[in-house]
C-alpha cells in the first residue's frame, strides 16, 4: 500500500530534480547523436549511402545535439563543453574524431549512471 | 477457403504489422538490452492475436462492428469516455505515423520536413478517396512487405542465432542496476502497447464488416491473425536483433528514426538502404491510415453514422468529413514542430493507459453466447483472454510512474 | 427477436444500432418513449433516436456540450417500424421516411462526387 503512494511521489520529484543527473538523459541522447553521427559517415565514406539521406541525416542530427545542449541545467559542465565542441565538428567529420567524443560523453554517462 | 484470398491476407498481415512505434522500441530496446526483450515481443504478440481473432470472430458473426457492441454493452457515459480516450490516443498515433511519413520522404527526397508532412498527408488523403477498402488494404500491406529487407539484412550480419533463439525466453538481464530495471519495465510496457495498439482491433474489426465476412470466413480470420501476425513480428524482432548486433556495441540509441535503415545499408549498401526506407515508408503509411479509419469508425459507429470504405465517400458522408478532419489534424499537430519520435512516447503511453477499456468489451463481446451462439470464447481463448487483460492492465498500472521515473526510458 | 417478443429494455435494446430496410445506418437507439403512467399500463412506443435523447442519461454540463456541438435533434421511430432485434434493431422503412437521414443528406451535399473507385 505504501508503495503505491511512494511511486507516483518519487516519480514527480524524479521530473523536478536539476543537476548533472537532471542533464543524464540529454547526455546519453547527445552520446548516441554523436554515434550516429559516425555510423552515418562512415557507411557514407564506404558509398553506401545516398547523398539525400546523408544530408537530412546530418541535419536532424545538428538540431537535436542543439536541442540537447540547450536543455542542460548545467551548461558549463564538462559535459556541456563537449557538446559544443561536437556542434562545431564539420558535417563530413572523420568517424574517429566523433567517436572520441562519443567515448568521452560515455565515461561521463557512466560516471553519472554508477554516482 | 479462398487459397489465394487467404494467402493476400497472410501477406498484407505481414507487411502491415509494423508501425512507427515498433520500429522505434525494437531498434532502442536492441541497443540498450540487447536480445533480452525478444520475449516480450513474441508474448505481445501472443496478445495481438488473441484479441485480433476476437475482434474478427465479433465482426463476422454478430454481423456488428466491436465498436457498435461496445457502447451497447457499456452505456452511454462509459461509452463516450471510451470514445474519447481512444480517440486521443489513436489521433497522437496518427500523428506520430504521418510525421514518420514525412521524415522518410525527406531522406529519399532531400526535401524540407513540413512540406514532405503536407505531400505525404496528401497522397494518403487521395489513396482513401480514391481506392476503396480492400483495395487500401492490400496496396500498403503488401508494399510493406519491403520490410522483408530486415529480415535478409540480419541474416547478411550472421547474427548469433543462438542468442536470438535465447532472447524468446522469458528474461530479466542479470547485474542491472535499479535504474536499469526501471528503464527494462518501461521498455516492456512500452512495447506491449505498440504491439497491442488499441487502434488494431477497431480497425481489424471494422475491416471484417467491410469485407461482408460471415461464420465461414472464421478459419481465415483465425489464420491470419495467427500466421500474419506471427509472421509479421518476426519483422521487429529482425529489426531489434540487428540493432543488438550493429547499434549496441557502435553507442547507438538510436535516436532518430532514419537510423534503422542503416541496419540494411551497412550489409546491402545503397540499394539496402533505399529498399528498407521505403519498406518503413509504406508500412508507417499504412498505419497512418489505419489509425485515422480507426478514429472515423469508432466516431461514426458510435454515433451511428453511415460508415466505411466499402461505399463511395458520399454515402457515408459524415464518416468521410470525419476522416478528413482527423487527418488535418493529425497533420496540424506535426506541423506545430513537436518531434515525431516524441510524438511516438506520448501515443505508446496513451494507449496503454486506454488498452484495458479496449479489450475488456471486446472479451465480454466475444465470450457472450446471445451474440456468438456455438462461436463464443471457448475455454481457451477464454483463459487467454483473461491472461492478456491481465497482463495490460498491470502494464497501463505502471506506465505513468515508469514513463516519469526514467525520463521516458532514457533513464 | 420481433418487437412482440419479450424484451429487456436495456440489456437488448438501448444503445443498438439501427438499420432502415436498404441496409443503411441510420442512427443509435439513445433512448425509449413508453406510454402509460403511473398505476397503468406501460407500453413501449417508441425509440428515440438524437443527441436530444441524451437528456436525463447525461449530467446538465455534458447535456450542454451536446447541445452546442450536434444541437438537440430528436427523432420519434414507432415501434411498428421495427422488423426485428438483434445484434442491431433492423427497420422495415427506409430511413428518409423517418426523418433519420436528415444531417446525412445535408452533408452529402457538400462532398463532391468525382473519383472514387
Amino acid at each position: 500500500m505504501r508503495c503505491l503512494v511512494l511511486l507516483p511521489l518519487l516519480a514527480l520529484s524524479a521530473a523536478c530534480s536539476k543537476g548533472p543527473q537532471a542533464d543524464l538523459p540529454s547526455i546519453s541522447k547527445a552520446r548516441s547523436l554523436a554515434a550516429e553521427w559516425a555510423l552515418i559517415n562512415q557507411q557514407s565514406a564506404e558509398l553506401k549511402l545516398t547523398t539525400a539521406y546523408v544530408g537530412t541525416m546530418r541535419a536532424s542530427i545538428r538540431e537535436q545535439l542543439q536541442t540537447a545542449a540547450t536543455a542542460l541545467t548545467q551548461p558549463n559542465s564538462a559535459y556541456g563543453v563537449e557538446i559544443r565542441t561536437l556542434l562545431k565538428e564539420p558535417d563530413d567529420a572523420s568517424p574517429k574524431d566523433l567517436s572520441t567524443h562519443v567515448q568521452a560523453l560515455k565515461t561521463i554517462e557512466d560516471s553519472l549512471e554508477s554516482a | 477457403m479462398n487459397p489465394l484470398e487467404l494467402t493476400l491476407g497472410i501477406m498484407t498481415a505481414v507487411g502491415g504489422f509494423v508501425d512507427i512505434s515498433e520500429l522505434v522500441f525494437a531498434a532502442k530496446a536492441g541497443s540498450i538490452f540487447g536480445y533480452a526483450l525478444i520475449w516480450v515481443f513474441a508474448l505481445s504478440t501472443g496478445g495481438i492475436m488473441v484479441f485480433g481473432e476476437m475482434s474478427g470472430r465479433v465482426a463476422a458473426v454478430a454481423k456488428q462492428p466491436v465498436f457498435n457492441l461496445m457502447r451497447h454493452r457499456l452505456g452511454l457515459k462509459l461509452g463516450l469516455i471510451t470514445l474519447f480516450a481512444s480517440l486521443i490516443a489513436n489521433l497522437i498515433t496518427c500523428a506520430a505515423e504521418v510525421g514518420g511519413v514525412a521524415l522518410i520522404l525527406r531522406y529519399l527526397t532531400g526535401a524540407p520536413y513540413a512540406l514532405m508532412a503536407v505531400v505525404g498527408t496528401a497522397i494518403l488523403m487521395a489513396s482513401m478517396w480514391v481506392l476503396p477498402f480492400k483495395w487500401i488494404e492490400r496496396t500498403y500491406g503488401l508494399l510493406g512487405l519491403f520490410m522483408i529487407a530486415f529480415i535478409a539484412a540480419l541474416v547478411a550480419i550472421h547474427a548469433p542465432w543462438g542468442k536470438i533463439a535465447g532472447g524468446f525466453v522469458p528474461q530479466i538481464p542479470h547485474g542491472l542496476s535499479t535504474k536499469e530495471l526501471l528503464v527494462f519495465a518501461y521498455f516492456a510496457v512500452a512495447i506491449v502497447s505498440a504491439v497491442m495498439f488499441p487502434y488494431e482491433a477497431y480497425f481489424y474489426s471494422s475491416g471484417g464488416i467491410e469485407e461482408e465476412w460471415g461464420p465461414k470466413d472464421l478459419p481465415m480470420n483465425k489464420i491470419t491473425c495467427t500466421v500474419g501476425f506471427g509472421l509479421g513480428s518476426l519483422l521487429s524482432i529482425a529489426i531489434l536483433a540487428s540493432s543488438a548486433q550493429l547499434f549496441g556495441p557502435a553507442n547507438v540509441g538510436p535516436e532518430l528514426l532514419g537510423s534503422s535503415a542503416l541496419e540494411v545499408a551497412i550489409p546491402f549498401g545503397w540499394v539496402g538502404l533505399l529498399i528498407a526506407l521505403l519498406g518503413m515508408l509504406f508500412a508507417i503509411s499504412g498505419a497512418a491510415i489505419e489509425t485515422c479509419m480507426a478514429n472515423a469508425y469508432s466516431i461514426s459507429q458510435f454515433f451511428g453514422w453511415e460508415w466505411g470504405r466499402h461505399r463511395k465517400p458520399w454515402d457515408a458522408p459524415r464518416f468521410t468529413v470525419t476522416w478528413i478532419v482527423l487527418f488535418l489534424a493529425a497533420l496540424a499537430i506535426i506541423l506545430t514542430g513537436v518531434d515525431p519520435m516524441q510524438l511516438v512516447e506520448y501515443a505508446v503511453l496513451f494507449s496503454i493507459l486506454v488498452l484495458p477499456l479496449t479489450y475488456l468489451p471486446l472479451l465480454l463481446l466475444a465470450g457472450d453466447k446471445s451474440y456468438m451462439k456455438e462461436h463464443a470464447n471457448g475455454r481457451f481463448a477464454k483463459s487467454l483472454g483473461w491472461f492478456y487483460f491481465a497482463l495490460i492492465t498491470l502494464a497501463a498500472l505502471g506506465a505513468l510512474p515508469l514513463y516519469f521515473l526514467t525520463s521516458g526510458g532514457q533513464g | 427477436m420481433t418487437p412482440s417478443d419479450p424484451l429487456k429494455v436495456i440489456s437488448q435494446l438501448l444503445d443498438l444500432p439501427l438499420i432502415d430496410c436498404n441496409g443503411n445506418y441510420c442512427g443509435i437507439v439513445d433512448d425509449v418513449a413508453f406510454t402509460g403512467g403511473a398505476g397503468k399500463e406501460a407500453r413501449l412506443e417508441a425509440l428515440l433516436v438524437g443527441p436530444g435523447a441524451y437528456r436525463g442519461r447525461m449530467p446538465r454540463w455534458a447535456m450542454w456540450l451536446v447541445r452546442t456541438v450536434a444541437g438537440d435533434r430528436l427523432t420519434r421511430v414507432p415501434m411498428a417500424k421495427i422488423k426485428s432485434i438483434g445484434s442491431a434493431v433492423e427497420l422495415n422503412t427506409a430511413a428518409e421516411k423517418l426523418g433519420l437521414h436528415a444531417v446525412e443528406n445535408r452533408v452529402r451535399r457538400h462532398i463532391p462526387r468525382v473519383g472514387a473507385m
